[in-house]
């Protein structure tokens, strides 16, 4: 339950508040999920002031205001089309309008469609204050302590990366049960991300080349079994998408 | 904290905190178009436009609103005319909604149409598939999407000045859909897999019979009567009043599925700031009753407390609270200490009528029905025997046996359970309910609450949808108790979450099938045993089992001799678990039997190798044939033999193999492969369904029609409209008979006050059974109309004297034979002021000795993924004999949304509980209805019999479109791929583990 709110017009007083101890202080993105019911008592810190609902190409790089919505990130036209299909499996056209992109990296579980793809695409994201940096990988084991007093302010990601997403779900619209993203750069290196069950998207692979990507799926899946689908259906299924990723990839262009 | 917004470009100055929604915020400042569904953003009922955007105000705070401009449905447009003040009348979307009937309950309508005008100020000329990406975030659990679609498309071409407003029904286009010959064979077409690029129109296909043709309201697409107050978002649900004093009524729900509770401490609770009352079950009566809303005596046990000492599911009631705010009432149970002693829990209803196991129900209350036995855990026991069921098995060439499982299911109607209630001045406790049933509400709580059932009264609003989950007296003894409790208004509205954990769903069972059959086809001998799992309580447990066994075994009588007498044996035990109660859901347990009956059917058939068809209509009841099972059972009262009156299934079938290509795709190898993409295999599936029309004998409907001095009639039903039309219909029918237009008449619905009594909104009866009452009442007063008018012309001397057998009514007028006439404004104003006053009134009632059954053809085209066992459903068919179909709009509108719940029963909707009974679907998220953009083409047809039990001909439609989707689609995997499922939803990994078992 939300006990305060606040709307800081600078940085500065926005990290104040999130590095208060007491009480608990969480940004405020779009609210989809901090404002559902919840039995902790939050204060919130609104970042729709600060400015950070921006997208800009530099160079190879994209770069995302944390503020920026899913559907500001899905109307720009040049993200690869597996990020603009992961994004419309991730959220409804209505939630896509006010879900914002940091705010789903940091609550995102294993059945994120949006979270897998940009795990895959090795996502980069900006702390403040010190615009420290470090990759979603890194942060999303460890995400509640690594915001702790601070904020993420923005997300980058590489262009001219070829990214591939695939998944399997009840119905088209439905959360996955299993899904795949997989990204390639130029280089060669490729990372598999699978996902569809768990606390958060997994990366199977970080590699040279795509070497690997069968075995690797199945390691990553064998022990994915949950009340949603057994480790065997998943390994099974997970095996098959990769093939397709990697045939998508290899077909189609990603940026 | 205090925050200013401006709504429709007013400025409100809002005393809130962090906390409140921007819903709650809103409908605190009177904006109730702005509805109530969930509290995650997932159904998209509560969405507005903030600063444009389309926002889902219960995940959007107050706060985060300051500043912003909102745009609520309010704003959007008007009725055209409001007594002396012009208005600039609806808005195009809201008037297309109106024409095309795009409004069944009218709850997520507002919603739709905000996102529609905010796709439509973007883009003037939109793509069917972009209708459908903006209405994806609003849920609809009662069109299928067909008509909110099409609403937005011709809207925007009105806008655009592409189409003119209001030109859905010229007579051009009604000839277009009003077919009295069948469509061109072969004309069967579908959709790319998972895509909706095909436009629907939404006029079903009608093979009119000859009398529809002599009618000029009935059997015509009318605007619904109710239409106009939910364009615009009026205050017309449950929850949209707001009485001074209100409370906020929450349950305390038991985190453990079986216990007995020890101690209930509530001191701190009753100590919190704002908490007004606390009950458990040591402050309320102890009154066992069923909360099945059915007629007197309840066929079922009564096993129920509104509070208990013991629990037993997780979801169970525990303590009622009562606080100044919801807020505060939900932190109120928090501080409520429960010490439970747990028990073992059974979970498996296999388990519980083991011997040893714990028994659910020890109370000394419990009240036994028919055969129940709680001491084993048995809530009912049903067995059938119609003629010789071993000799029949003797007789066959073969014996097919298989087993079936169908899952528990939501009904997910978008406004949740909600009630208010408050004492009148004359000290009578109103209860204000979304219900089906709103006479068996008050009968049955009478006793509960310690009240007399004439110290009660219940309003029946506007419903949100109900399909079932609302046939249930479920939570308006919380508010009750709790006005009781405190003297004043309570009202007291479920979560989402509670719809999952606390309300009701469709039994599971698991299901065996025998069937004895001869190698030309003919069947010797049916058996039907299923293991229905009620749940905690044991509500509507004996009569869903028994529909599965009434209906979907009732289907298949044999052929030859074994017409006349066919062995047909259904054996049914219905066990308590510790899982949430089952209850009603619309369809009553057939959908639970014809998910065996029609895979077993086709198994059977491709066993003989004879075309699955055929084999159906070989052994399928016919015209003149008796109801096998009229004989044998009946809902509450004794059975009684039925004639089939009138059975279109075969040109049902006709009709349906041609729409969906059946012909050219079924057995075609070639069709089932898409080049390029070996992985994915088509196939094409059917199902025959029959369903019920009302119970005989039982339910009674009532209305009465009152004449005003204009000459409009008020009509009271006692039915309930839930979002089906009913209200409209019921109003065809009097205009029909008293000869005036739709406009004419001002229909209500209901108040156990002011309205006749009506056994309520189920069982496929309204159309039928209220119906008839209505016809009942409008004859009288028709008879009465045409002595005034009688009155009125011989009293002018104009002519010879006239009869009333000489009048007959037309156009608001009375009509001699020589052509003399008196308007109904003159008849009405004489009748109530000039001369021999008398108030035109007349109530009518009616209950049926039979109960005709509807017909279907049900028929699916898939992809499957034969690699990942993901299915797509590309069309879905349903050529359906209703008799007479009073409004081809409203009828239409619940084949297809009963066509979209059945394909959630198919592929994606259960409910699953953990080794302790945790439910593992708690919102919308997981449990996932589909959405707008998702839809498979859904064409309906109607093939009219005239059924000459009824004054109009009519029969039930609202349930059979959820019996012949799953068994269809079951049937079209197999046909794609050889995956020969016993278990539904057809998940990709039953799927895949049934392909992996064929190899």
């Amino acid at each position: 339950m939300i006990v305060e709110y606040h709307r800081p017009e600078k940085m500065d007083e926005a990290l104040s508040l999130l590095a208060r101890k007491s009480p608990i202080t969480r940004p405020l993105g779009g609210g989809t999920q901090l404002n559902a019911p919840s039995d902790e008592e939050v204060a919130v810190v609104d970042l729709q002031s600060l400015q950070l609902d921006f997208i800009k190409q530099k160079g190879k790089q994209l770069q995302l205001g944390a503020s920026l919505t899913l559907q500001g990130l899905f109307d720009f036209k040049d993200i690869p089309a597996a990020l603009a299909d992961a994004i419309r499996h991730e959220a409804t056209f209505t939630l896509r309008r006010v879900a914002t992109v940091a705010g789903c990296l940091v609550s995102a579980d294993g059945r994120s469609s949006f979270a897998a793809t940009m795990l895959a695409l090795d996502a980069e994201l900006i702390f403040q204050p010190n615009n420290e940096d470090t990759s979603y990988g890194e942060f999303l084991p460890l995400r509640h302590d690594m915001l702790a007093g601070r904020l993420i302010s923005q997300v980058n990601i590489l262009t001219q990366i070829n990214l591939a997403y695939e998944f399997v779900a009840r119905t088209p619209a439905d959360l996955p049960i299993v899904s795949v993203a997989l990204a390639r750069w130029p280089s060669g290196r490729t990372r598999l991300v699978v996902g569809g069950f768990g606390a958060a998207p997994h990366l199977a692979l970080d590699g040279q080349d795509a070497s690997g990507l069968v075995e690797a799926t199945a390691n990553a899946l064998n022990e994915a079994g949950d009340q949603w689908a057994s480790a065997e259906y998943r390994m099974a299924a997970g095996e098959k998408l990769v093939q397709r990723a990697l045939e998508r990839i290899e077909v189609e262009p990603g940026v | 904290m205090r925050i200013v917004l401006s709504v429709n470009g007013k400025a409100h100055e809002l005393d809130t905190h962090p906390g409140q929604s921007l819903l709650h915020g809103l409908r605190g400042e009177g904006y109730f178009s702005v509805k109530h569904g969930c509290e995650t953003g997932e159904c998209g009922a509560c969405a507005v436009l903030v600063d444009g955007q389309l926002t889902n105000s219960c995940v959007h705070s107050s706060a985060q609103a300051e500043g912003t401009e909102i745009t609520t449905v309010e704003t959007l447009g008007e009725r055209p005319g409001q007594g002396w003040k012009l208005t600039e009348g609806l808005h195009p979307l809201q008037r297309a909604f109106v024409e095309s009937g795009a409004i069944q309950c009218g709850f997520c309508t507002p919603a739709m149409l905000l996102a529609a005008k905010q796709l439509i100020d973007a883009n003037a000329n939109p793509t069917e598939a972009e209708v459908r990406e903006v209405l994806s975030g609003v849920l609809c659990r009662c069109t299928g999407y067909v008509k909110p679609v099409q609403a937005v498309m011709h809207a925007a071409a009105v806008m655009r000045g592409d189409a003119q407003p209001g030109d859905w029904f010229t007579p051009t286009e009604l000839d277009k859909f009003f077919i009295p010959s069948p469509p061109d064979a072969g004309s069967g077409s579908s959709a790319p897999a998972g895509s909706s690029d095909t436009l629907v129109n939404v006029l079903p296909r009608v093979l009119i019979a000859p009398q529809t043709e002599t009618w000029k309201r009935v059997g015509r697409p009318e605007v619904k009567v109710d239409a106009l107050k939910l364009v615009q978002g009026k205050p017309a649900f449950t929850a949209d009043v707001e009485p001074r004093g209100l409370l906020h009524a929450k349950v305390l729900h038991s985190l453990v599925a079986h216990a007995r509770i020890k101690k209930i401490d509530t001191s701190k609770a009753r100590e919190l700031p704002g908490v007004v009352a606390v009950l458990t079950h040591e402050d309320v009566p102890r009154v066992v009753y069923s909360t099945a809303g059915q007629s007197d005596p309840i066929p079922g046990p009564l096993d129920t407390f509104s509070l208990d000492r013991k629990v037993r599911f997780v979801g169970d009631r525990v303590a009622l609270v009562a606080a100044e705010s919801a807020d505060v009432a939900e932190r109120a149970l928090k501080l409520i200490e429960v010490e439970y002693e747990e028990l073992p829990p059974i979970l498996d209803p296999r388990e519980a009528l083991k011997a040893g196991a714990e028994i659910i129900h020890d109370e000394t209350e419990y009240v036994d029905f028919d055969e129940s036995d709680a001491a084993r855990n048995l809530a009912a026991h049903i067995h059938i025997d119609i003629g010789d069921v071993e000799a029949g098995f003797a007789e066959a060439d073969q014996i097919v046996e298989f087993d079936y499982v169908v899952p528990k299911v939501q009904q997910v109607s978008i406004e949740p359970h909600v009630a208010v209630t408050h004492w009148d001045e004359d000290d009578r406790l109103v209860i204000r309910t979304s219900t089906q049933v709103p006479f068996h509400v008050r009968r049955q709580l009478a006793p509960v609450l310690n009240l007399p059932i004439r110290r009660i009264r219940v309003i029946k609003p506007r419903i949100g949808g109900g399909f079932g989950g609302k046939q249930e007296v479920l939570m308006e003894d919380v508010p009750a108790h709790l006005t009781i409790a405190t003297g004043r208004p309570v009202i007291y509205e479920y979560t989402r979450e509670e719809e999952f954990i606390a309300a009701r769903s469709r039994h599971p069972m698991r299901v065996r099938m025998k069937t004895g059959v001869m190698k030309d086809g003919t069947i010797t001998a049916n058996e039907m045993y299923a293991l229905s799992d009620t749940g905690a309580y044991g509500c509507h447990a004996l009569t869903v089992a028994g529909n599965t066994g009434h209906k979907a075994m009732a289907l298949y009588v044999g052929d030859g001799k074994y017409r006349q007498q066919p062995n047909i044996r259904f054996v049914a035990d219905v066990v308590y678990t510790n899982t949430p109660p089952s209850g009603a859901y619309r369809g009553y347990g057939v959908p639970q039997g014809f998910w065996p009956v029609e895979r077993h059917m086709e198994r059977i058939a491709r066993t003989l190798d004879i075309d699955p068809i055929e084999f159906r209509l070989k052994n399928a009841l016919q015209i003149g044939e008796l109801q096998p099972f009229s004989t044998a059972w009946s809902e509450g009262r004794e059975p009684s033999p039925e004639i089939i009156e009138t059975n279109g299934l075969e040109e049902c079938v006709r009709q349906g193999r041609a729409a969906i290509g059946w012909d050219q795709k079924f057995g075609n190898s070639a069709w089932r492969e898409l080049p390029g993409k070996p992985h994915l295999r088509k196939g094409i599936g059917v199902a025959l369904v029959m369903q019920g029309t009302a119970i005989p004998y039982l339910d009674m409907g009532g209305a009465s029609i009152k004449m005003n001095d204009d000459g409009s009639f008020n009509v009271l039903v006692g039915a309930t409209d839930l979002g089906t039309g009913s209200d409209t219909v019921l109003g065809q029918m009097a205009a029909e008979v008293l000869g005036v237009g739709l406009d004419d008449l001002i229909v209500y619905s209901s108040d156990t006050d002011f309205t006749p009594f009506d056994k309520g909104a189920y069982a496929s009866s309204t159309t039928y059974i209220s119906g008839a009452a209505v016809v009942n009442a409008a004859q009288k007063v028709a008879e009465r109309i045409a002595h005034r008018a009688v009155l009125i012309l011989n009293e002018k001397g104009d002519g010879p004297d006239i009869d009333p057998g000489e009048i007959h009514l037309e156009d608001s007028r009375a009509i001699a034979l020589d052509g003399r006439s008196v308007t109904f404004s003159e008849i009405g104003h004489h009748s109530l002021h000039h001369a021999k006053q008398e108030q035109i009134m007349a109530v009518g009632s009616y209950v049926s000795p039979v109960a005709p059954p509807p017909f279907a053809a049900q028929f699916a085209e898939v992809t499957v993924d034969t690699e990942t066992g993901m299915v797509i459903v590309d069309k879905l068919v349903m050529a359906v004999d209703s008799g007479i179909i009073v409004n081809p709009i409203t009828a239409s509108g619940q084949v297809e949304g009963g066509m979209t719940q059945a394909l959630g029963y198919a592929i994606s909707e259960e409910m699953r509980y953990d080794g302790k009974g945790v439910a593992r679907e708690r919102d919308l998220r997981d449990y996932h209805i589909f959405a707008a953009h998702e839809m498979p083409e859904l064409e309906t047809i109607f093939v009219e019999t005239f059924e000459p039990s009824h004054p109009f001909g009519v029969k039930a439609v609202a349930e059979i479109p959820m019996d012949g989707v799953a068994p269809a689609v079951g049937n079209a995997i197999l046909d794609a791929c050889g995956a020969d499922l016993e278990e539904i939803p057809a998940t990709p990994e039953r799927v895949w583990r049934a392909l992996n078992l064929n190899k």
